[in-house]
């Protein structure tokens, strides 16, 4: 089976961009005197949550069957569904909204994450009925 | 007699001598009877085709008129013109003549569908049968041979079920083979159901299906 | 198979082209909804600031920085701490034509408990007031006690929480509705807990550049002035009469926002205009070459005898779908950049941003939909109407 799942390839974008940037241009607050608060945790729970969506995207890429890319596929909903459950929710962030974890970090970490649900389920459909 | 010209001419721009246009077609008189073939005879660029479409409805005369019984159909709105043309008129033009995006047979029930939703199933295969195209029932234009689509082409005229079929060449593309089984079934159309048929074509296999011979020359029309 | 399913089996069969056509509908969506919503948000900010603010005359310490500083606590919630004497209260209220002075006391906290940066405390005169009380209203119906903090919609302090400043311990009481102004990092609190957290300032050897004269100190004076006096004149007799400050019309202050608002709204419909433009010369060519690359089909269509008038829907029904289908994935795009990016979206362009309530918002949408239909029925009409003048007749001797 040499058919692309472009679901598969969207996810990966998607999660490395997560781990990416959670790291660097989407990051939490950084602060002049070298401290961190609680969202800098956050930030790093994300750049895990990202590796394992990349992972599980790349495992689906290169299953040889439709079965089992469609096993990934929805195993990849819960990952993003934590992605989207880790800034504010699971790991608290910082205090004031105007800040650049509450203001950036974490918008942006949802609508990745909420796009990448959407690639996955959508990539679970798909499969799913190549399976059949 | 069913479709009547009354001196139908069309002139087109050139710019060739001292004229700045040609007659295409001049002052062409022509009566389709029904449960006749007529065969329309002449070398290419004769203005076989404009006639064609004159009488059916689909390019305006400069001067003359075309009746289909007692309409004069460029009297018509174009609303009933188009509605009269799916119920009453068949043509198979020149060319390439398919909806890409339906089968061939979604194509060959098409005019069934416009206004009435009568797909006229029956017909269709009755017609694919007559023209060995049954098999290509679920296949894409796209995947179509210049004859095949010839024959859908056919195929979907004579399932219209008109009372005119005008078809431009329709053997054009056809092997000696399937030349025979298109002329044979437009032959059927007109002796056994009683449809005027005019067939525009310059093979002379032509000439033994027709019951009138006209030829056209330099936009005029003589009889044979 | 019905003849009303020839446009999606159309659409369907050229899936590339499809999709170029809903990207240059979406594209056209995103651009107006996107635009008009953050223009919305300017303006409604610019009216939440002008009903915030509520005063005639603002008075301030004569400072040169007083008056960079108090704007930069409107717009960008920047803590500022600067002081006059109380006094100055009683020489503002003496002017004649001042109805109403009501004083305030800023206080910038160190990093507070729940955030790490600072945080604007402003201290108000709960007697005379006239400015935050209906605010704090809306959202608390009790007087503030001692050690009572209300909380801007920013500062995600929770009710009931313990808040600490300069180590007393407050009680966030309430939460503040959104005015998208600066005043939505800020914390309230009465005079007398103001007092109490300044001398904690002090005690922790932070200087406020108060004079440890034991003088009461306040840093702004909200008037209001009486109906029948000219504006203008009371606030040159203040600044005649109040010695070490100066007094600031609001409306002037105002002005400068909502210049700068004009221009970044024209700017923004400059940027929306040429989008829509481009868009609509795109879809113009974009289906004129989708219509004339399929003229022989259409001519076919006439010829199994389909009117103009049937053409013409066909056509129009392939580009509603397109433009409806673009409308929606465009409006959707822009939502989820411009909604949940309020906040960065407000603290960059660094001026009042409050997005509109949802009925505004859906009419937004609906009218962003209805303009996105409208060019691609324009595009799809045009090349229809083109379509129409020409003969099948002559179309299918071209192509042949």
């Amino acid at each position: 089976m040499k058919e692309f799942s472009i679901p598969a390839c969207v996810t990966l974008a998607l999660a490395l961009l997560i781990a990416v940037g959670s790291q660097t241009f989407l990051g939490p607050c950084v602060h002049d005197d070298g401290s961190f608060g609680a969202c800098h945790w956050a930030g790093r729970m994300l750049m895990g949550v990202g590796a394992l969506l990349a992972a599980q995207s790349l495992l689906a890429l290169f299953a040889r069957d439709h079965g089992r890319r469609a096993g990934l596929s929805l195993a990849m909903a819960p990952t993003a569904l934590l992605g989207i459950l880790t800034p504010g929710t699971i790991i608290s962030l910082c205090g004031m909204a105007t800040m650049r974890c509450r203001a950036l970090m974490r918008p942006a970490m949802i609508l990745l994450c909420v796009l990448a649900l959407m690639a996955a389920l959508t990539g679970w459909w798909i499969e799913r009925r190549k399976a059949r | 007699m069913i479709l009547r010209a009354e001196k139908l001419s069309k002139r087109y721009f050139r710019r060739t001598g001292q004229a700045n246009h040609f007659y295409a077609v001049r002052e062409v008189c022509l009566e389709l009877h029904p449960g006749e073939v007529t065969v329309l005879m002449g070398r290419s660029g004769s203005g076989k085709t404009t006639l064609l479409h004159m009488l059916s409805g689909l390019l305006r005369p400069d001067e003359g008129s075309v009746w289909l019984g007692d309409a004069e159909l460029y009297r018509l709105d174009d609303g009933v013109l188009s509605r009269l043309r799916n119920a009453r008129i068949g043509v198979v033009p020149q060319g390439r003549s398919a909806i890409d995006s339906l089968t061939v047979w979604e194509n060959i029930l098409l005019p069934g569908l416009l206004y009435n939703g009568n797909e006229r199933r029956l017909e269709a295969e009755r017609w694919m049968d007559a023209l060995g195209i049954a098999a290509l029932r679920d296949a894409r234009p796209a995947e179509l041979s210049g004859g095949e689509l010839r024959r859908m082409a056919i195929a979907r005229a004579l399932t219209q079920n008109p009372e005119v079929l005008l078809a431009d060449e329709p053997t054009g593309d056809l092997d000696d083979e399937n030349t025979i089984r298109a002329l044979s079934a437009l032959r059927d159309a007109a002796h056994g159901e009683g449809k005027a048929v005019l067939l525009v074509s310059h093979e002379e296999e032509a000439r033994r299906y027709a019951d009138r011979i006209y030829r056209m020359d330099g936009g005029k029309l003589t009889a044979l | 198979m019905k003849a009303s399913q020839l446009p999606i089996k159309n659409l369907m069969r050229r899936p590339g082209r499809t999709a170029a056509m809903i990207l240059l509908s979406a594209l056209l969506a995103l651009s107006v909804f996107g635009g008009s919503v953050v223009v919305r948000s300017l303006q409604s900010g610019l009216n939440s600031l002008e009903a915030r603010l509520g005063a005639d005359i603002i008075v301030l310490p004569a400072e040169a920085e007083s008056k960079v500083s108090f704007k930069n606590l409107l717009l960008q919630g920047t803590a500022g701490a600067y002081y006059m004497d109380a006094s100055a209260l009683d020489r503002v209220r003496e002017v004649e034509g001042v109805e109403i002075a009501a004083p305030q006391t800023f206080l910038a906290s160190l990093k507070a408990d729940c955030c790490s940066i600072k945080v604007q405390v402003i201290g108000v005169d709960p007697e005379s007031d006239y400015v935050v009380k209906p605010w704090i209203e809306q959202s608390y119906a009790r007087e503030l006690g001692d050690m009572d903090l209300v909380v801007g919609c920013l500062v995600t302090a929770d009710v009931g929480e313990i808040m600490r400043v300069y180590d007393q311990r407050c009680h966030v009481v309430a939460r503040l509705a959104r005015t998208g102004t600066g005043l939505d990092t800020a914390v309230y609190c009465t005079m007398d807990t103001m007092k109490a957290l300044l001398a904690a300032a002090e005690a922790k050897g932070v200087s406020h550049k108060i004079t440890s004269d034991g003088r009461e100190r306040i840093s702004a004076i909200y008037v209001k002035v009486r109906d029948g006096y000219d504006v203008d004149a009371v606030n040159s007799k203040l600044n005649g009469h109040v010695r070490k400050a100066t007094a600031v019309r609001t409306r002037s202050m105002i002005t400068g926002v909502s210049d700068s608002l004009a221009g970044i709204s024209r700017t923004i419909a400059l940027l929306v205009g040429v989008v829509w433009v481009m868009a609509l010369a795109i879809l113009l060519v974009a289906f004129a070459m989708m219509i004339h690359e399929r003229r022989r089909e259409f001519a076919v269509l006439r010829l199994l005898g389909t009117s103009r008038r049937g053409l013409s829907r066909l056509i129009l029904s392939e580009t509603a779908l397109c433009s409806l289908l673009g409308g929606l994935a465009g409006i959707a795009a822009a939502a989820a950049v411009v909604f949940p990016f309020t906040t960065l979206i407000e603290s960059r362009l660094g001026l009042p941003y409050l997005t509109p309530h949802a009925g505004a918002v859906l009419a937004l949408a609906a009218g962003t939909l209805a303009a996105t239909l409208v060019i691609g029925a324009l595009a799809g009409g045009w090349a229809a109407y083109r379509l129409s003048r020409t003969d099948p007749g002559t179309t299918l001797r071209e192509g042949a």
